[in-house]
C-alpha cells in the first residue's frame, strides 16, 4: 500500500494539529517557565487557525474516501472540523486566565486540549466504525485529564472519576453494538454496512440490539435523557474553563458521528432508531427545561439547558429527511456559538477564589456592568430561542423539519417545553436588571481587552448573524447532501 | 490448527486436576486445629498495631501506569517485526512515526521527572 | 458435540462464574485475583477462536500488567469495605430488576434463532502454519495505519494525562544527582590552606 497525496490532504488537519501539540508539549519542557504560558498558548492559537484555514482552502464538495476506507472528507467533514477547531480556539482565549489563576494552565492543559481537537476531527471524518472508536476514546481520554486537572479540587476529582466511569461504560457499550453490527454485515466501512443493512428487509432481533446499543452509546455521549446524569455532576465539578471546553466542541464531532453512522451507515433501520430518538428528545427536552428551573447554580442550569438543546438537536436528526440532518446540523453550530458566550460572560465574573458559578451572583450586573449584562441577555434571549436571535431560527427550523415529517405531536411538545424553558433563561435576565446588587459586592471581571472583544463579538453575532442565517442554512444542507 | 492445542489441554487438565487433588488432599488428610492465637498475624511477637492496609504514595501507581503503557506499545512491536518483510518501507515508516510519537511521551516524561525517585 | 463445544463451554462456564465471583467476594484482593482467571479463560476462548495473538496480547497486558495494577491499588488502598457496602441492600432492589429485564432481552435475543448464526456459514479452521500474528501485522501498517498511529497517539495523551494527574514536585527532599557527582573536581571540595605554624586555625579566614 501508498500513501497518495488524497490520502494525506484527508487527514491534513490532524496531522498538524497533532504534530503541534507534540512540539508544544517538547517546548514546554525546555523553555524557562516565564515564557512557557504565553508559547504554548499563542502557538495553540495559531495552530487552530492556521488548521480552519487550511480546511477552509482545500474545501470542495468532492467527497473524498480515502486510507482504505477509514476516513472521508467532504463538506460535513469540512465544515465541522473548521468550526471544531475555531471554536477549540474561542475556548482557549476564554480560559487562559481563569486557569492561570487556579494554578493548572500548564502546558499538559493545552496539549490535552489539541490532542482532544485531533480526536474530535477523528470523529468527524471517520467512515469506519474503527476510526469512529478510536476518535471518541482519543476525545474521552483528553476529557477526563482535563476535568481533573485541578487536583485539589473535590468536585472536580469527583466530576472526572464520575466522567471516567460512565464514559468508559458508554465506550463499552458503543463498542459492543459496533461489534454486533460487524458480526452481522461483515463490515466495518459505514457505506457497505448502508448496503448489507438494506438488503436485510425487516431487521431480527440481533440487528435491533447492535442498534439499541449503537444508539445507547452515542446517546451517551451527547447526554440525552435517559443516559444524560454525567452532566451535571460534570459540567458543575469540573473547573468552568474544562466545562467550557466540553460543552461546545465535542458536540459538532458528536454531530458529525450521529449523522454518519445513524442517517448513513444504519439508514435502512430508520423507522426503529426513529422511534428510540423520538422518545430520547422528548425526554430530553421535558426534563432538561423542568430541573434547570430548580436550579440555584449557572453552570447546572446550563447542563440542564444543554440536555434540552441535545433534545432539540435531535429532533432534527429523528425527521430523517436531508432538511431536518441540515437543521440538525445549523441547530448544533449555532447551538455552539451560544454556549461559548455564555461560559465566557461566566469566566469573565471569575476570580481567584470565587466562582461565580451561583445565579445570585448575576444580581445587579447591570448596575455595574451594563455592557456585560446586555451581552448576557442576549445569549439567554439567545439560548430561550426568542427572535430576532440565531437561538430562534434554530429551533425554528428543527421544529419544521419535524412538522415536515408529520410528527406535529412531537413538535408541540417540544414548543411546550421550550417556552417553559424560557422562564430560567429570563430569570437571570430579570436578576441582572431588576435587582439591586448585595450592597457591599462589588462585581469585578476579570478579562482582558482582548478576551473582552472576542466575547463581545462572540455575543453581537447571536444578533448580528442573522440577515447571512440563509447563507448558514445552505452551507449546511449543501453539506447533508454528501449523505448517501 | 486448533489440534496442535490438545497436548496444551491435556497439560492444562492434568495440572489443574492435580493442584485440585493436592489442595483436597491436603485439607483432608493434615490435622487442622485453629484458635484465635494460631489464625491472628505475627508482628515480631507483640499484638498487631495497626491495621496493614495504608496509603501509598501515588508515584508508585504512576510507574506501573507507565510499565504498562510502554507494555501496550511493545505489543505492537511483534507483529511488525513478524511482518517486515513484507510490509516494506511504508510499514518500516508507520512504525517510525508510531515510536516517535511514543518518544515525545518519554521526553516528556523524563524531563518531568516522572522516572525519578524522590 | 464435539471436543471444541464442550471446551468452549468449560471456558465459558468459568469466565462467566469467575466474573460473578469478582463482584461478590468480600475480600478485594481475592475479587482481582478472580478477575485474573476471567482474563485467562477469556484468553483461552480466543485461542479457539484462532486468535492466538490478541490472547496472548491479553495475558500479557492484562494479567501481567493491569491485574498487577489493580492488585497495588486494592492491597494499598485504605478502604473501609463495610462502609463501602452500605448502599448494597438499598441499591438491590432496582438494581436486581434492572438486570432482571436485562436477562430478559439478552434471553430473547439470543433465543431468537441462535443470533442469526445460521445465515453465515462457520469459518474453516486455518492450517496449522497458519499465524495470526502474521495476518494482524500484514494489515496494521498498512490498511490500518491510520488506526495504528492515532492508537499512538492515544498511548502518549495517556502518559500525559497520567503524568499532569499524579506527578507532584517536592522542592523539600534532598536526592542525589550522579551526574553532578561524577563531575566533581578537586577544586570543588578540597581547599588547601596554608597554615602558618602558630596560628589557630580560624584565625586565617
Amino acid at each position: 500500500m501508498s500513501l497518495v497525496a488524497e490520502d494525506i490532504l484527508i487527514v491534513l488537519p490532524e496531522i498538524i494539529v497533532s504534530l503541534m501539540a507534540c512540539l508544544i508539549l517538547v517546548l514546554d519542557l525546555y523553555l524557562p517557565a516565564r515564557l512557557r504560558a504565553w508559547t504554548s498558548f499563542s502557538l495553540a492559537l495559531v495552530t487552530l487557525l492556521i488548521t480552519v484555514l487550511i480546511i477552509l482552502s482545500n474545501s470542495d464538495s468532492n467527497s473524498v474516501v480515502g486510507l482504505n476506507s477509514l476516513v472521508v472528507k467532504d463538506r460535513i467533514s469540512d465544515l465541522l472540523k473548521a468550526g471544531i477547531c475555531l471554536f477549540s480556539a474561542v475556548v482557549f482565549v476564554y480560559s487562559r486566565r481563569y486557569a492561570l489563576e487556579r494554578g493548572f494552565w500548564r502546558g499538559e492543559y493545552v496539549v490535552l486540549g489539541l490532542f482532544g481537537v485531533v480526536g474530535m476531527m477523528i470523529m468527524t471524518s471517520a467512515y469506519h466504525l474503527l476510526t469512529v472508536y478510536i476518535g471518541v476514546e482519543l476525545l474521552a481520554l483528553c476529557l477526563y485529564a482535563m476535568v481533573g486537572m485541578q487536583r485539589d479540587s473535590i468536585p472536580a476529582s469527583e466530576a472526572a472519576m464520575k466522567l471516567f466511569v460512565l464514559g468508559a461504560l458508554a465506550s463499552g457499550v458503543l463498542l459492543y453494538g459496533m461489534s454486533l453490527l460487524y458480526g452481522l454485515t461483515g463490515t466495518l466501512v459505514i457505506s457497505e454496512m448502508s448496503t448489507e443493512v438494506g438488503q436485510i428487509g425487516t431487521p431480527g432481533l440481533p440487528l435491533i440490539l447492535a442498534l439499541i446499543l449503537v444508539v445507547t452509546g452515542l446517546l451517551f455521549k451527547i447526554g440525552a435523557v435517559p443516559f444524560h446524569m454525567w452532566v451535571p455532576d460534570v459540567y458543575e465539578g469540573a473547573p468552568t474553563s474544562t466545562t467550557l471546553f466540553l460543552a461546545a466542541a465535542p458536540k459538532l464531532a458528536a454531530c458529525a458521528m450521529i449523522l454518519r453512522l445513524l442517517a448513513e451507515g444504519l439508514e435502512g433501520l430508520f423507522q426503529t432508531w426513529q422511534e428510540m430518538l423520538i422518545a430520547a428528545s422528548l425526554f430530553s427536552v421535558v426534563l432538561g427545561n423542568v430541573v434547570a428551573i430548580a436550579q440555584k447554580n449557572i453552570k447546572r442550569m446550563l447542563a440542564y439547558s444543554a440536555i434540552s438543546h441535545m433534545g432539540f438537536f435531535l429532533l432534527g436528526i429523528l425527521s430523517g429527511t436531508a432538511m431536518g440532518y441540515s437543521a440538525a446540523l445549523t441547530y448544533i453550530l449555532i447551538y455552539g456559538v451560544i454556549t461559548l458566550g455564555v461560559f465566557g460572560v461566566v469566566l469573565t465574573l471569575t476570580r481567584q477564589g470565587t466562582e461565580a458559578d451561583l445565579i445570585e451572583d448575576y444580581k445587579g450586573l447591570n448596575h455595574q456592568h451594563p455592557w456585560l449584562a446586555f451581552l448576557m441577555l442576549l445569549l439567554m434571549f439567545s439560548l430561550a430561542g426568542v427572535p430576532p436571535t440565531i437561538g430562534f431560527y434554530a429551533k425554528l427550523s428543527v421544529l419544521q423539519s419535524v412538522i415536515d415529517a408529520e410528527l406535529a405531536w412531537v413538535a408541540v411538545i417540544a414548543v411546550i417545553s421550550a417556552v417553559v424553558g424560557a422562564f430560567y433563561y429570563l430569570r437571570i435576565v430579570k436578576i441582572m436588571y431588576f435587582e439591586s446588587p448585595d450592597t457591599g459586592t462589588d462585581i469585578q471581571l476579570n478579562c482582558g481587552n482582548a478576551q473582552h472583544l472576542i466575547l463581545s463579538l462572540n455575543a453581537l453575532v447571536v444578533v448580528a448573524a442573522m440577515p447571512w442565517i440563509g447563507t448558514l442554512a445552505e452551507i449546511c444542507s449543501q453539506a447533508v447532501a454528501s449523505i448517501r | 490448527m486448533l489440534a496442535n492445542y490438545l497436548p496444551i489441554l491435556l497439560f492444562l487438565i492434568v495440572s489443574i486436576g492435580l493442584g485440585f487433588t493436592l489442595l483436597v488432599a491436603g485439607k483432608l488428610l493434615s490435622p487442622s486445629k485453629p484458635s484465635a492465637q494460631k489464625n491472628s498475624p505475627y508482628e515480631c511477637g507483640f499484638e498487631a498495631f495497626e491495621d496493614a492496609r495504608m496509603k501509598f504514595d501515588v508515584r508508585y501507581y504512576l510507574v506501573a501506569i507507565l510499565f504498562i503503557l510502554f507494555d501496550l506499545e511493545i505489543a505492537f512491536l511483534f507483529p511488525w517485526a513478524i511482518v517486515l518483510d513484507d510490509i516494506g518501507v511504508f510499514g518500516f515508516l508507520a512504525m517510525v512515526v508510531f515510536l516517535l510519537v511514543l518518544v515525545v511521551g518519554f521526553i516528556y516524561e523524563w524531563m518531568r521527572g516522572a522516572l525519578e525517585w524522590e | 458435540m464435539t471436543l471444541l463445544s464442550v471446551v468452549f463451554y468449560v471456558l465459558a462456564a468459568v469466565l462467566v462464574g469467575s466474573s460473578a465471583m469478582v463482584i461478590s467476594v468480600r475480600n478485594p484482593v481475592k475479587a482481582a485475583l478472580f478477575l485474573v482467571l476471567c482474563f485467562f479463560s477469556a484468553a483461552c476462548i480466543w485461542i479457539t477462536l484462532e486468535a492466538e495473538f490478541l490472547a496472548i496480547t491479553l495475558v500479557l497486558v492484562y494479567v501481567g500488567a493491569v491485574m498487577v495494577l489493580f492488585l497495588f491499588v486494592v492491597m494499598m488502598l485504605d478502604i473501609d469495605i463495610v462502609q463501602m457496602r452500605e448502599g448494597f441492600t438499598r441499591y438491590l432492589p432496582v438494581g436486581a430488576v434492572i438486570a432482571g429485564i436485562m436477562m430478559v432481552e439478552i434471553a430473547l435475543v439470543v433465543l431468537s434463532g441462535r443470533f442469526e448464526l445460521d445465515n453465515v456459514a462457520r469459518p474453516a479452521g486455518q492450517p496449522a502454519d497458519y499465524s495470526n500474528t502474521r495476518e494482524l501485522g500484514l494489515l496494521l501498517y498498512t490498511d490500518y495505519v491510520l488506526a495504528f498511529e492515532v492508537a499512538g497517539l492515544i498511548l502518549l495523551v495517556a502518559i500525559v494525562a497520567a503524568i499532569a494527574l499524579t506527578l507532584r514536585r517536592r522542592p523539600e527532599t534532598l536526592y542525589q544527582k550522579p551526574s553532578m557527582q561524577v563531575q566533581v573536581k578537586k577544586s570543588d571540595r578540597l581547599r588547601v590552606v596554608d597554615v602558618p605554624s602558630g596560628t589557630r586555625q580560624g584565625d586565617v579566614e
